[in-house]
């Protein structure tokens, strides 16, 4: 029994862990993780193929081993954390006397007249004492500062515990996934990652419409979804999904995240008639069109992004009672003639799915409260520094044996010296 | 001028007073007037550094696309160079220790040389980078790796004065350049997690996961663990000198991995 709760309580047990766990996720990131199975047989060998699949290498960071891992580190962290917090309110209270330094002088004043000489002397450096023992000529003194920093230890490693636990909840307790839903259609279930499995959402997402605005430059400034939850077939929130600005509903979040284009919604003509009055045009796919005041029908056949010196474009159906339809090309830099009018080419727009990241995750908020206990840790650790000094005085036959033992967390040297310096100081001052 | 004339005067301006530095260390005694004049340079050079990156902010506010500077490998190796500055300043502050100065400053200028080859034009930030988690992460994390790198540059010294006698006479004494790899660790870890923690909140905010295991989250956690193993070797087994040294060498290694080894393996940090 002492032998397995002293392998858990070792440090050689943490530093073997930190490194495995260091070489693990090296090779997560040099073998590609979650690649197809069939994608993996191609590219390795026969043999090499069998130990990746024994070893779960395509999925490191999932697999048995490496989650055994952090059971390991996990269970290491709580042994040395509670054999850390019993030795705590000891030291909290002041009274283990363990010293990492301690010297002996003598002076031949009594130790009552001491006292004072010792307070004063280490007044900047520590304040008052916090406990006197004794009195007369034997007394003891003793300080403690900054027993804040005590907590410095428990709260770092407690941190990672709870971050590791935050993990596990969001594991049994969340998902996450991806919906991808084209403009003007409704999404109501959400393909798992990394498991693939289909999962219904408890509301439809309805996307209105999904806008990529760019700079000048080209580069895309705002990728951005309009949507409308509905939930029960009635509307419970309208709001737009942004890059780096979610919405969130009834726990569930909704990220943007990608966008596919899918076709064009329409293409938007100028028609200029034969007395050159003209009118705006919208031509769509799989729907035909009237032009108005005139006897023309049109249909959109297809798009040009603009691949030649013409510019963008379109190739529209043009459809005239007792004539042949015939295809027409209509592009920025040259409009189309139909007999005595003109059709000129405005814009097209793109018909879009947006690509949606779905989560809930009730763990993250126990992964931030760890977080919290990290950053709160090592502030103490650093910021703060507990230290302990006591002075022990005993006068026999005219002279006092002084004992000066301390312990600082922090710059031990520096606590030392400081203390050294101003206690011998102080007595060969008052001797001249 | 612009704020990239202005980083390449500073880029010589680093390398010219290495050269001065140098001279003065070896033809003058220790602690002369001459060397804390050069000193002083340095800390001049490393304030027209900070004005620089002050003048690109002001720039791109100017251009209407305004973001702190801090959104492309350029802009980023230009504050690693800052950081790395600034980190060998305090370690000067604080031990006294010219030659790691000396020692620390080509990774500032070969840093800051580096950018000559990159694109320097103020971009507008990308739907992704569009958050204020953007400066506190790559603040945290910068100065984090900054003292790794004073850290390494100890940890080499140390190694190389104990394999020769010769130069263990000219480099400080062992024991402080040890208790520089340490301390430079000891400031430097925290910064690192805090930036791990700060990437990890962006994360969970813009993408709803808080740690996806991307090959950058995943070579920073390599590297949280190598100086975690390093402070728990030290501070509870008593690790110190050469094994301390080597762990820091090896923390390093990751650092620099972290920051542009990870470019060659697809994730969300293509950007950088």
């Amino acid at each position: 029994m002492s032998e397995i709760a002293s392998f858990f309580t070792s440090v050689k047990t943490t530093i073997t862990l930190l490194f495995l766990l260091a070489s693990a996720s090296i090779v997560g990131t040099l073998v590609p993780q979650d690649t197809g199975l069939d994608q993996l047989r191609q590219t390795a060998s026969p043999f090499m193929y069998r130990i990746m699949i024994i070893l779960d290498l395509p999925t490191v960071f999932r697999s048995w081993w490496f989650i055994l891992l952090l059971i390991l580190l996990s269970l290491n962290l709580l042994a040395c954390l509670i054999r850390r917090l019993s030795v705590i309110p000891a030291e909290w209270k002041g009274d283990s006397e363990k010293a990492s330094f301690s010297f002996v002088i003598s002076d031949p004043r009594p130790g009552s007249e001491l006292k004072g000489v010792f307070t004063s002397a280490l007044k900047r450096l520590l304040g008052a004492p916090s406990t006197v023992i004794g009195s007369g000529d034997g007394p003891g003194l003793v300080w403690v500062k900054h027993r804040v920093h005590l907590l410095g230890f428990p709260l770092i490693h407690a941190g990672i515990i709870v971050i590791l636990l935050g993990g596990l909840v969001g594991l049994f307790y969340g998902f996450r996934g991806n919906i991808q839903i084209q403009e003007g259609g409704i999404g109501k279930e959400v393909v798992l990652s990394p498991s693939g499995e289909v999962r219904p959402l408890p509301f439809q997402i309805a996307v209105d419409k999904f806008t990529l605005t760019r700079y000048a430059t080209g580069q895309p400034k705002e990728f951005r979804s309009d949507v409308r939850l509905i939930r029960d077939g009635k509307e419970a929130l309208k709001g737009a999904i942004l890059v780096n600005d979610p919405l969130t509903f009834e726990g569930i979040s909704l990220y943007q995240s990608d966008y596919r284009l899918l076709g064009i919604k329409e293409v938007s003509l100028i028609f200029v008639g034969q007395g050159g009055q003209q009118s705006d045009l919208k031509v769509r796919p799989r729907e035909t069109t009237d032009i108005p005041g005139a006897s023309y029908r049109v249909r959109l056949h297809s798009v040009d992004p603009g691949t030649t010196a013409k510019g963008q474009g379109a190739e529209i159906v043009v459809e005239r009672p007792g004539e042949e339809q015939q295809i027409v090309g209509v592009f920025r830099n040259e409009p189309a003639k139909l007999g005595d009018s003109e059709i000129r080419f405005v814009d097209y727009t793109p018909l879009y799915a947006t690509g949606l990241q779905v989560a809930r995750d009730p763990g993250a908020i126990v992964v931030w409260v760890g977080c919290g206990f990290l950053i709160l840790g090592f502030f103490l650790t650093l910021f703060t520094n507990h230290r302990r000094l006591a002075i022990d005085m005993q006068t026999r036959a005219g002279s006092t044996q002084i004992r000066v033992y301390g312990r600082s967390r922090r710059l031990r040297r520096e606590f030392r010296e400081a203390v050294e310096k101003r206690i011998r100081s102080s007595l060969d001052k008052k001797e001249k | 001028m612009t704020s990239t004339d202005l980083n390449t005067y500073v880029t010589f301006g680093y390398l010219a007073w290495w050269v001065v530095y140098l001279i003065a260390f070896i033809t003058t005694a220790k602690d002369s007037s001459i060397l804390k004049l050069a000193f002083r340079i340095l800390v001049v050079i490393w304030v027209v550094h900070t004005v620089a990156i002050g003048l690109r902010w002001v720039e791109s506010y100017q251009m209407g696309i305004g973001h702190a500077p801090l959104s492309n490998l350029y802009e980023s190796l230009v504050f690693f160079g800052w950081t790395i500055g600034l980190a060998l300043i305090v370690a000067r502050l604080r031990f006294g220790t010219d030659i790691v100065v000396l020692l620390g400053l080509p990774l500032v200028f070969l840093t800051m040389g580096s950018t000559f080859l990159l694109d320097h034009t103020i971009k507008p930030l990308i739907p992704a980078l569009q958050s204020n988690w953007l400066v506190a992460h790559v603040i945290t994390c910068f100065l984090g790796y900054a003292s790794f790198a004073v850290s390494f540059v100890a940890a080499v010294m140390l190694l190389v004065a104990r394999g020769s006698d010769y130069l263990g006479e000219h480099l400080p004494r062992a024991q402080v350049l040890d208790e520089i790899v340490y301390r430079s660790v000891l400031i430097g870890f925290p910064l690192l997690t805090v930036g791990i923690i700060t990437g990890a909140a962006w994360a969970d905010y813009a993408w709803g996961a808080y740690w996806s295991w991307d090959p950058k989250e995943t070579w920073s956690l390599i590297t949280w663990l190598v100086y975690s193993a390093f402070l728990h070797a030290r501070l509870a087994r008593g690790w110190a000198g050469r094994r301390s040294a080597l762990l820091s060498v090896l923390g390093f290694v990751a650092v620099l991995f972290t920051y542009f080894g990870v470019n060659y393996l697809p994730g969300l940090h293509s950007y950088f």
